[in-house]
């Protein structure tokens, strides 16, 4: 029993790792029809096999097109599992993430990796796209309530625009996370304009935000003893 | 001296033909405008897209204010999505430097990638021409005139979801191809008429195909063919110039039939240098931004002489000239190859 359940997982994972959608299907499905656990197959199937996509990507060995293919044949079996994910509170989702380049700013093939992690990663994503307004970030983040805010430049004149957006953002809401990330970022620049994170590429996007949802637990808590 | 003798145009064109020019020459075939010649041109960034005569006149600012031995026209990379029928934005409320984004792509499928009969006649198109026509009916006798096009795939990435069409390369490599052969088409008619309009050289941009983004395997397999048709397509001078990484198809680029190779400071050019062997032209590799705009005049000074020590045969930055720079680094950028002679 133990065995089969390891020999689908493997498959899920193969079947990322090859971007092969049909095999990720066959092997969800048959997840389910065996009585397996779907959150144990997403997570140990489908999530790891994509976590040895990130680690192929960042060794130049997988490129763009790769990863986005791999995500597909994620997507194609998460689909089949996530309806049969039994809700426990252990288990609950992380989180929800307001992401999207800033204004002026069409570079999206960064962003949409770093979208690819969370979502993964069992957090609830908003993707605004590229060139998002401003006002749309702190619009978004205060109408969805969301514990994350991510935004992506890839140009050094777009990139002040995050400034503004995590000044106007902290004033009504002091407790959303926000994290920056594009080529011409760095972590010391994302630090003196006030982001809680920054991260180099998308794996380590998805690191620090899982960094920070502990301490956004424990803020959730404090408030709610607080009262 | 010699040198003092012969025109901008003169020493680039002789480039061209493989004369190595002492001192080393210093322009680009990707825009050049800064907030001088906008200044010069009384017209804001987001206007100046769409008028030719101001267009010509901002170009021309940086041959006329710094002596940039090359006068390019257009400034953004929406020409040819236009012409395809989508729409840009050019963010004509701000009034600082945006970029034209475009608005509308289609999904990545060959049935929506058609070439237009009348192409040349369509959106900027014959704006652009008219500028190159401007520009060369003032300092063509003087200056080297440039323009761009997008590389096929990058032109193809400007009119169609690009996420899409990223995994249709990996995925129906069948369909790929006859996508890339129509954008290949669009940018060698483009860069006729730009030829036909005066342009000296013309500069094929294929930053889509960066090895930050595509494998060398695929450069080989779907971009390189097509760059290949390209260039056998255009007459005249030709650049290839993808910014980002290239190390590891620089012999790919160097072979897609174009007269020069540019790179950008990603790119190792003392070593590309040596896998290419003296003879091919390589052109490159100031940072634009990190340099060009953040540095001061010694550090831009030296960073042209790093250019040259690595063997670039005219120093080019990696990018469009971000239109922000300092007077004094464009100053300094021009004097440096100069002193270095
Ligand atoms: C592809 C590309 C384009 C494509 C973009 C297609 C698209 N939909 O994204 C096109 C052709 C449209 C384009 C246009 C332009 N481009 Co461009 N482009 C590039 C290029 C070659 C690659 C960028 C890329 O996708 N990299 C691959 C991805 C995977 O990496 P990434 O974006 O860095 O993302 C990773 C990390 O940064 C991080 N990350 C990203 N976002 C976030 C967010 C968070 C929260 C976190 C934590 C992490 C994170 O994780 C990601 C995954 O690992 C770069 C050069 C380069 N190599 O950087 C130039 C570059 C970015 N472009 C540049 C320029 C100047 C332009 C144009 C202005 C040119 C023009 N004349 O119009 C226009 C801009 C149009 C506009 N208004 O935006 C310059 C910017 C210079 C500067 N410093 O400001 C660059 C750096 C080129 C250069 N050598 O100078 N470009």
């Amino acid at each position: 029993m133990a065995d089969r359940f390891q020999e689908l997982l493997e498959e899920l994972r193969q079947g990322v790792t090859e971007y092969d959608e049909e095999r990720v299907k066959v092997a969800a499905q048959a997840v389910l029809d065996e009585g397996f656990d779907a959150y144990d197959a997403v997570m140990n199937g489908l999530a790891a096999g994509m976590e040895e996509v990130g680690r192929l990507f960042g060794a130049n060995e997988y490129f763009v097109p790769e990863v986005l293919m791999c995500a597909d044949a994620l997507y194609g079996g998460l689909e089949i599992l996530r309806p049969h994910i039994e809700v426990d509170p252990s288990r609950q989702v992380k989180g929800a993430v307001v992401i999207g380049t800033v204004e002026g700013d069409v570079h999206d093939i960064g962003k949409n990796l770093v979208k690819l992690m969370f979502e993964i990663a069992g957090f609830t994503v908003h993707d605004l796209g590229r060139d998002v307004p401003l006002e749309k970030f702190v619009e978004e983040v205060l109408s969805t309530d969301s514990d994350f805010l991510c935004m992506s430049a890839m140009m050094t004149t777009t990139m002040g625009g995050m400034k503004q957006v995590i000044d106007q953002v902290r004033q009504k809401n002091p407790n959303v996370k926000i994290m920056v990330g594009g080529a011409p970022l760095t972590g010391d620049l994302a630090q003196r304009w006030g982001a809680d994170g920054y991260g180099k590429d998308a794996p380590n996007a998805l690191q620090e935000a899982l960094r920070m949802v502990g301490s956004l637990r424990e803020m959730h808590q404090e408030a709610a003893k607080g009262g | 001296m010699a040198t003092a003798t012969k025109t901008a145009r003169e020493r680039v064109m002789a480039l061209f033909a493989r004369e190595r020019q002492t001192p080393v020459p210093v322009f680009s075939g990707m825009g050049n405008v800064t907030v001088y010649g906008l200044e010069d041109a009384g017209i804001g960034f987001a206007q100046v897209h769409g008028d030719a005569e101001a267009m010509a006149r901002a170009a021309a600012s940086s041959y006329e204010r710094f002596g940039y031995e090359a006068v390019v026209v257009p400034f953004d990379l929406g020409v040819e999505a236009e012409a395809m029928g989508r729409t840009l934005n050019t963010y004509a409320s701000s009034d600082g430097i945006l970029y034209p984004t475009v608005q509308n792509k289609l999904p990545a499928t060959a049935d929506n990638f058609q070439v237009p009969a009348d192409l040349e006649l369509r959106g900027r198109i014959p704006l652009v021409a008219q500028a190159i026509r401007l520009v060369k009916e003032r300092l063509g006798e003087q200056v080297a005139v440039g323009s761009y096009v997008l590389g096929p795939f990058t032109l193809a990435g400007q009119v169609l979801e690009l996420d899409q069409l990223l995994k249709l390369a990996g995925k129906d490599q069948t369909q790929m191809h006859v996508i890339l052969e129509r954008a290949g088409e669009v940018a060698a008619r483009e860069a006729e008429a730009y030829r036909a309009a005066g342009a000296d050289f013309v500069t094929v941009r294929e930053m889509g195909a960066a090895s930050d983004i595509l494998s060398p395997r695929m450069f080989r397999n779907l971009i390189q063919p097509h760059l290949k048709e390209v260039f056998a397509q255009v007459g005249g001078p030709t650049v290839l110039h993808i910014c980002g990484s290239t190390q590891n198809i620089v012999e790919m680029m160097a072979d897609c039939g174009a007269t020069a190779v540019s790179v950008d400071q990603k790119n190792d050019l003392a070593a590309s240098r040596a896998t290419l062997g003296p003879e091919k032209l390589l052109f490159g590799n100031l940072d634009p931004y990190k340099v060009l705009v953040q540095g001061t005049p010694e550090q831009v000074r030296e960073a042209v002489r790093n250019c040259v020590a690595a063997g670039a045969d005219a120093v080019w930055p990696g990018c469009d000239i971000w239109p922000t720079v300092p007077a004094e680094n464009m100053q300094a950028m021009m004097d440096a190859s100069r002193e270095q002679a």
